[in-house]
């Protein structure tokens, strides 16, 4: 057991002693609560014993005791960093089960605020990352506070839409809760191109740089026969070479009809998935930019605005959604049983998928290579421990 | 009044010890608002105007907090151990001559000595992370030796090179040195000498950067990592002292930079010593701000890929580098400028 | 990091070129104004939507309280916050008490989205911070004074179903498209 090794503390620097070090749950670059029990040899990890489970609040119960009408607000904690897609995913799994339409106006404006909350989290993910590979006072600060300042400009888009700045309730079973105010639209594409000239300049400060390519290229390697095997999705299946995005593959809410490219790399190490992630960037802000231009007139909801609590029912049945979050493949499985409440609700949490990819490929790795790759599989544990 | 010459040397160097614990906690602060700028926010802002009473508030605060030592420390080892990192941090500063005559002592082998004795903080800095009985602090301070040691040599011979070309350690006269304008326009401070200048002046701060264990080399603290290194397990006064003996060094590699490469107290008023030391103060604060502005731009690398920078890159390219100036003033007839 | 000198010079030349680039845009942002907004004395200025703490509203010709103590808020808010008891009149029906308790709220404006009479509004401030929890349990009369104390978001029941509900009459081309009339699609009461 961990517990008694903990207590050794035998110390060989470069030797053959191992030493047990515990990363987290109470650590500044664990990225949420997240314990990995670290055995090392000197600098060097050989075992990583994943504990998980420290922001466990009981979703999928909660989704037997609240309606299909309260849960959307609900879902989006699961996810918080992306809150929309995985809202997007709930009331999917619902009008799913439930066959319920949904207009294409309301389509086209989940795909917008999906794209957008996909630019906020990626924003969040580089700056945290650059955090924690360069510390928290040092020059990873700084792209961090410049990568805030940018998703403070979607946040306040969304605030104006909505209303909430990271849990929004955006989304209601047969298409979404809040239409476009008047000015929206042009701020929205102002917001754009002032992310798109600022993700140049971060790339320029990073891309070339060679301590940031030091710590990155060639750093935890994901295969790409170990990344299928495993079932890692979004970025880190992107980044080790295949071919795979939900919004291609399996086209939801109308994405069969926008243009736009699937970026993927082959290295499968940091540097792969930083490529990817930043690709994604300008995908998204092309994306968006389409769904502005083309929004449909219509109604925002094929379902009368939420009048009590009990007023969606589906009828018996089950289903799974899945949309392509920010980190992977979000999914949603729903057991319907006729009433207002789900029999059963069952997540799957992309990070929670990613993060078994970790014990893999952390043995090797230096203790300092252990914090670029958390960073660079990007858990939010919301959607690990719901 | 004339003291007797122990009594006059003991009031300067009281003096200078005060001036510099003030000018350190003041840096600080220049250090956070310089930062703060960077990253499009403000800094401290609150305490007194715009933030000017903020090093106080930040002082008075370490000095009433409660000194918790852990139990299984080793205590003499563990109690020592800021003293013996301050004291070499702060002793630096006898040998600087900030203007003409205005100084401790300026030792006829006074960069020697100061390359010396600021070499002795990693004693220091071991004991701390050895005495906190803490496997986190224990592993930085390895690391920490490791860095210092290897970041020590090109440290050395980079400050050499204007050693070379002055030719003499003494500090007051490498200022001397650099006295007079080149065209009448360039300076003749030895940044501007060609190309050895240069190349010297940047090996000079990239083995600042390293001795100082700031970013990208500052994988002893890595808060992300480790929280903060060897200082981990230190609170209160203790840690002031740790925080004070790591800015003093800071400001005093900067004194020396600024001594050796960009000439001192020398400009425009330099007979005056207070203008002097006026300008040596600037110039120090500018080669300050240029490690900070480094500090903030780049992500930390690792502590092989650091020891390998210095080993296979610095080293040899600092050798070279004080080898061809050695053979360059040799075959000038023994002066440079 | 170079280690053979066949790329030496060109791995110096790319290092001093991104050292270069990297200084560079931390020094332009050195130039920019900083963002930061000085909270409190400065506040920024909030949408229209902004979903900030709750409040009770009275009917802007009457005076009367717009509250007829029906419960949906009560049954539809997730974290279950509001606790309200119906008092029976003669013309209408009033809350006798309304509890709020907003330490727990999830400021999701569900309450505000099904209430048939607007009179429970979300504002547009969230300046409640306080030492004692007990003061975040908002009682009926404190839900009424912080109406009239600050500014009221755009949301309102009405409102919210109205932007959410499918025309009737078809509008626009595009409406012909649109699912068949409210009474037919939604199921139900509780």
């Amino acid at each position: 057991m961990p517990e008694t090794a903990r207590s050794t503390l035998e110390i060989g620097y470069g030797g053959s002693e191992r030493l047990t070090m515990n990363m987290g749950p109470q650590h500044p670059s664990a990225h949420g609560v997240f314990r990995a029990i670290l055995t090392l040899e000197g600098e060097t990890v050989v075992g990583v014993d994943a504990v998980i489970g420290y922001l466990h609040r009981c979703h999928e119960k909660l989704g037997e005791t609240l309606t299909y009408v309260q849960y959307p607000s609900i879902a989006s904690k699961t996810d918080y960093v992306a809150a929309m897609t995985v809202e997007l995913a709930y009331v999917s799994a619902v009008e799913l089960v439930g066959k319920i339409d949904v207009p294409t106006r309301a389509q086209w404006l989940r795909v917008l605020v999906a794209e957008l909350q996909r630019i906020a989290s990626h924003l969040l993910w580089l700056g945290t990352w650059c955090m924690d590979m360069g510390g928290a006072l040092g020059g990873g600060a700084t792209v961090f506070l410049y990568c805030i300042r940018e998703r403070e400009a979607v946040l306040d888009l969304f605030e104006s839409l909505t209303g909430a700045r990271l849990l929004y309730g955006f989304h209601q079973p047969g298409g979404t809760r809040y239409d476009l105010p008047a000015d929206w639209a042009p701020q929205c594409r102002q917001t754009l191109s002032l992310i798109e000239q600022r993700i140049g300049e971060y790339e320029a400060m990073l891309e070339d740089n060679a301590f940031f390519l030091a710590r990155t290229q060639g750093v935890g390697v994901i295969s790409r026969e170990l990344a299928q095997d495993v079932g890692v999705s979004g970025p880190l299946l992107r980044g080790s070479g295949v071919n795979h995005d939900l919004r291609r593959a399996a086209p939801y809410s109308s994405y069969e009809t926008f243009d736009f490219r699937i970026p993927v790399e082959t290295a499968g190490d940091c540097y792969a998935r930083y490529r990817v992630r930043m690709a994604e960037f300008r995908e998204s802000i092309k994306i968006a930019r389409q769904a502005l231009d083309g929004l449909p007139e219509g109604p925002i909801s094929s379902r009368p605005g939420v009048k009590s609590v009990g007023q969606v029912r589906v009828p018996k049945g089950e289903g799974y959604a899945r949309v392509e979050g920010a980190r992977g493949e979000v999914g949603c499985y729903l057991v319907a049983d006729g009433g207002p409440k789900p029999y059963r609700l069952k997540w799957r949490g992309a990070s929670f998928s990613n993060l078994a990819v970790l014990p893999h490929i952390l043995p090797g790795v230096k203790v300092a290579d252990v914090v670029a790759i958390m960073g660079s599989v990007d858990p939010v544990f919301g959607e690990v421990d719901r | 009044m004339t003291l007797p010459p122990l009594a006059y040397h003991a009031l300067v160097g009281f003096v200078v010890l005060n001036v510099v614990i003030g000018m350190v906690t003041y840096v600080t602060l220049l250090e956070r608002k310089f930062a703060a700028r960077m990253q499009s926010r403000i800094g401290p802002y609150y305490v007194g105007p715009h933030g000017l009473l903020q090093p106080i508030a930040d002082a008075i605060k370490l000095m009433i907090k409660e000194d918790v030592v852990p139990n299984t420390a080793d205590r003499w080892v563990y109690n020592l151990a800021p003293i013996v990192f301050l004291v070499p941090c702060v002793l630096i500063f006898a040998t600087l001559p900030f203007a003409p005559g205005l100084g401790v002592a300026d030792l006829n082998i006074g960069v020697l000595f100061f390359l010396a004795v600021s070499s002795l903080e990693i004693v220091g800095l071991f004991m701390g992370g050895w005495g906190s009985n803490n496997k986190y602090a224990l592993l930085s301070a390895m690391r920490a030796v490791n860095q210092i040691i290897s970041y020590d040599l090109p440290f050395v011979f980079a400050a050499f090179v204007p050693v070379l070309l002055a030719g003499s350690l003494q500090m007051s006269a490498i200022v001397a040195a650099q006295q007079g304008v080149w065209l009448g326009v360039v300076p003749k401070w030895f940044v501007f000498y060609p190309v050895i200048g240069q190349l010297a002046f940047v090996a000079f701060l990239v083995a600042t950067l390293a001795a100082e264990n700031r970013v990208p080399f500052d994988i002893l603290e890595a808060e992300s990592e480790l929280v903060a290194g060897f200082r981990v397990e230190y609170s209160g006064m203790k840690f002031a002292l740790i925080q004070l003996g790591e800015y003093a060094h800071m400001i005093g590699t900067s004194f020396l930079g600024a001594l050796l490469f960009l000439g001192g107290w020398l400009g425009p008023g330099a007979e005056l010593p207070l203008v002097g030391a006026l300008w040596f103060l600037l110039k120090a604060m500018l080669v300050f701000l240029v490690v900070t502005w480094v500090r903030w731009s780049f992500v930390r690398i690792r502590v092989d890929q650091i020891l390998a920078i210095s080993w296979k890159l610095l080293l040899p390219a600092s050798i070279v580098l004080l080898l061809a100036t050695a053979f360059w003033v040799a075959a000038r007839g023994g002066h440079a400028v | 990091m170079p280690s053979n000198s066949a790329g030496f010079w060109t791995e110096t030349r790319q290092l001093v070129r991104a050292v270069g680039r990297a200084m560079g845009v931390t020094l332009r942002n050195l130039m920019r104004r900083p963002i930061t907004v000085r909270y409190p004395t400065v506040k920024r200025v909030y949408p229209d939507r902004f979903r900030g703490i709750l409040a009770l509203t009275y009917d802007r010709e009457t005076g009367e309280e717009n509250c007829i103590g029906c419960r949906l808020c009560e049954y539809i808010c997730p974290p279950q916050v509001i606790k309200v008891e119906m008092l029976k009149a003669e013309k209408r029906n009033y809350a006798k008490t309304f509890t709020l308790e907003l330490y727990s709220c999830e400021f999701c404006e569900l309450c505000v989205q099904v209430c048939p009479t607007d009179a429970i509004i979300m504002l547009k401030s969230f300046d409640l911070a306080t030492a004692d929890r007990r003061e975040l349990l908002l009682d009926k009369d404190r839900l009424h004074a912080l109406g009239l104390q600050f500014e009221p978001s755009w949301a309102t029941g009405n409102r919210l179903r109205d932007m959410q509900a499918p025309p009737k009459a078809p509008k626009a081309a595009a409406a012909h498209a649109a699912p068949a009339a409210p009474g037919e699609a939604s199921d139900g009461k509780t």
